[in-house]
Parts: structure tokens; sequence; C-alpha cells
């Protein structure tokens, strides 16, 4: 789902950057404050590890393939700010270092996949109890997935229709693509980031434990029932 | 990065890069020459790619070898770049 230059409009592009830069800052922020060693240690280990698992595109049928985004993964262990933090790393150096990725799509591609996909994990994961945190990982991953390519699908949508049709793609033609195709990758996200949050749980349940970086400060109630 | 590079942390990152390198073999078998929901969506459409304002000096590679050079590049810059960008922001705070 990695926009590429020149695909959306303008306009659509700065407010995208625009919209990334204040979330940036406020991650920043927070990150500034709450971060501490085990976590820093977490976030780069995870950070490259989702990097090498979005190289690995897997078939979803009709010639179409996805890929982990990792936002919920990222999510779910370290809170939703580390996890922007964590997707926006990734995505600078896919664009800056691989050219995946438009420079000018970068604010929207850090806004779908990172701020979007991050936020929409963590608000759907708290939504479960704690005794079904493990169902909440698997629903928060695909939520992640789907609701990024919504936006992305918007963006597309509203690119098309301010440009006339020279940029982005008619929604009766997206809208249906997208959704289904990313429907059907959200659940390839959930089995993997609900098989390594399973797995940690049971090799290493304090890393779930670690604080989770927020906007409030009581982070009980996220704990992943090991 | 002393901790990165701790016995258990090189166990950490040694397994990753082994399931990456596995994989690959999957991506290369099943995947590799098919585009993604976003690229599909745009031949559908029949949009070309424009050209890019930037190219990276990079690529992911177009064969099993190369790509698994360039994933290991990539996964110790994502590292280190990480890192140290979390560390920035923790030194910020002290």
């Amino acid at each position: 789902m990695h926009i590429p230059d020149g695909l959306m409009a303008p306009a659509v592009a700065a407010l995208g950057w625009l919209i990334a830069l204040v979330f940036l800052a406020l991650t920043i922020k927070l990150l500034n404050k709450k971060l501490d060693n085990r976590q820093i240690t977490l976030m780069s280990v995870l950070a490259a590890g989702i990097f090498v698992a979005q190289m690995l595109n897997f078939p979803i049928g009709g010639g179409t393939t996805g890929h982990l985004i990792g936002a919920a993964l990222a999510t779910v262990i370290l809170g939703p700010f580390a996890g922007i933090m964590i997707i926006t790393v990734i995505l600078i150096i896919q664009a800056l270092v691989f050219g995946d990725g438009g420079l000018t799509a970068l604010g929207l591609n850090i806004l779908n996949m990172g701020i979007i996909g991050c936020l929409t994990a963590w608000y759907v994961y708290r939504l479960f109890p704690l005794k079904s945190k493990a169902a909440g990982v698997f629903v928060a991953a695909w939520a992640s997935v789907f609701i990024a390519a919504l936006a992305c699908t918007a963006e597309l949508a509203v690119s098309f229709s301010i440009s006339g049709g020279t940029h982005g793609i008619s929604g009766a033609i997206a809208f249906p693509a997208m959704l289904v195709s990313h429907s059907i990758i959200g659940i390839g996200e959930a089995m993997i980031t609900a098989g390594v949050v399973a797995y940690l749980a049971k090799i290493s349940p304090g890393m779930l434990r670690l604080p989770k970086i927020t906007l409030s400060t009581d982070n009980r109630e996220a704990a992943v029932d090991a | 990065m002393r901790e990165l590079f701790a016995r258990k942390g090189l166990t950490v990152l040694a397994a990753i890069l082994v399931i990456f390198a596995v994989g690959l073999v999957g991506f290369y078998m099943f995947s590799a020459d098919y585009g993604d929901g976003l690229e599909v969506a745009m031949d559908d459409a029949d949009v070309e790619e424009s050209e890019p304002v930037y190219t990276g000096p990079l690529d992911y590679g177009d064969n099993y070898l190369s790509s698994l050079l360039m994933g290991i590049i990539g996964f110790f810059i994502v590292l280190s770049s990480g890192y140290l960008l979390a560390r920035l922001l923790r030194k910020n705070d002290s």
C-alpha cells in the first residue's frame, strides 16, 4: 500500500504531509517523556523485523499479493505512539534508501500505515477485555489494515475528483478493488500478528507487559493476557 | 547498542534474519510476479505509475540472493536508525 509519487493530487499529498507532521510532533513529544531503555531496544528490533517482514509479500488470489504492515504488532507490544514512530522510520528508509513509496506521498503513507494503522489497532484492541486479548490482537490487526486501506482509497477518490481525473483513481474502481483485496490481506496481517504475539506471550511474557506509550499514564488495561 | 549485541539480542536478530531468508523462498515461489492491492487497483484503472521525484540508491533486488542481501542491509539500516532515533528522543528528556 505504498503510494508512489504522482498518484495523488498535490493538494491531497500536501494535506497528508501536514497531518503527518502534526502527529509526528505529538509522537516525538510523548516519546521524549515516556521512553525507557527497554523500549528503545525493543523499538529498534521491532522496526528492523517489520522492515524485512514487509518485503515478504504473500499471495491472496487473483494475481494480487499483500504484505504485513506491522502497525498492530508494534502497537500491541509498545503502544500506539511507539508504533507510529516505528512505522515512520521504516517508511522513511524505504523511501530514501530503496525508493519504495514516493517522497511526495510519504506524508500520506505515514498517515495511512503509521498513524491510522496504529491508532486503529490500539482503539480496537482496547475494546477487548483482558481475557479476550488474543482475539483482540487478531481483530485489531485486521482492522488496522482495512481502515488504512479505506483511508488510502478515500484519498485516491478525492484526488480523482478534485483533479478532474488526472490524479487518483475513480471511487467506483478504487473502493471495490482496494477494500476487497485489503479485507483479505488483513486476514494475513491478523494471522501473522496474532501468531507472533502468542509466541512472545509464551517465550517472553514480560515483553508484552512493558508500559505502553499512550496519551494516558495508566497502561494496565493494555496488558496482554499471557 | 550494547544490549542489542548481547548474547540474547544476537540470537533474536539472527532468528529474524533466518525467518526472513526462509520466507524469501516463499516470496519468490508464489508472489514475486504479482502486484500488491494498490498496484492491482492502479492496473484496473489503467493508471500508469509516473516517474518518481527521487530514486533511492538501492532497490529490493530481483532474485533471491540480491533480495536477501538488500533485506539484510535494510535490516541493519532500520535497526541502527531506529535505535539512534529512540536514544536521541530519550536523551533529550534527560
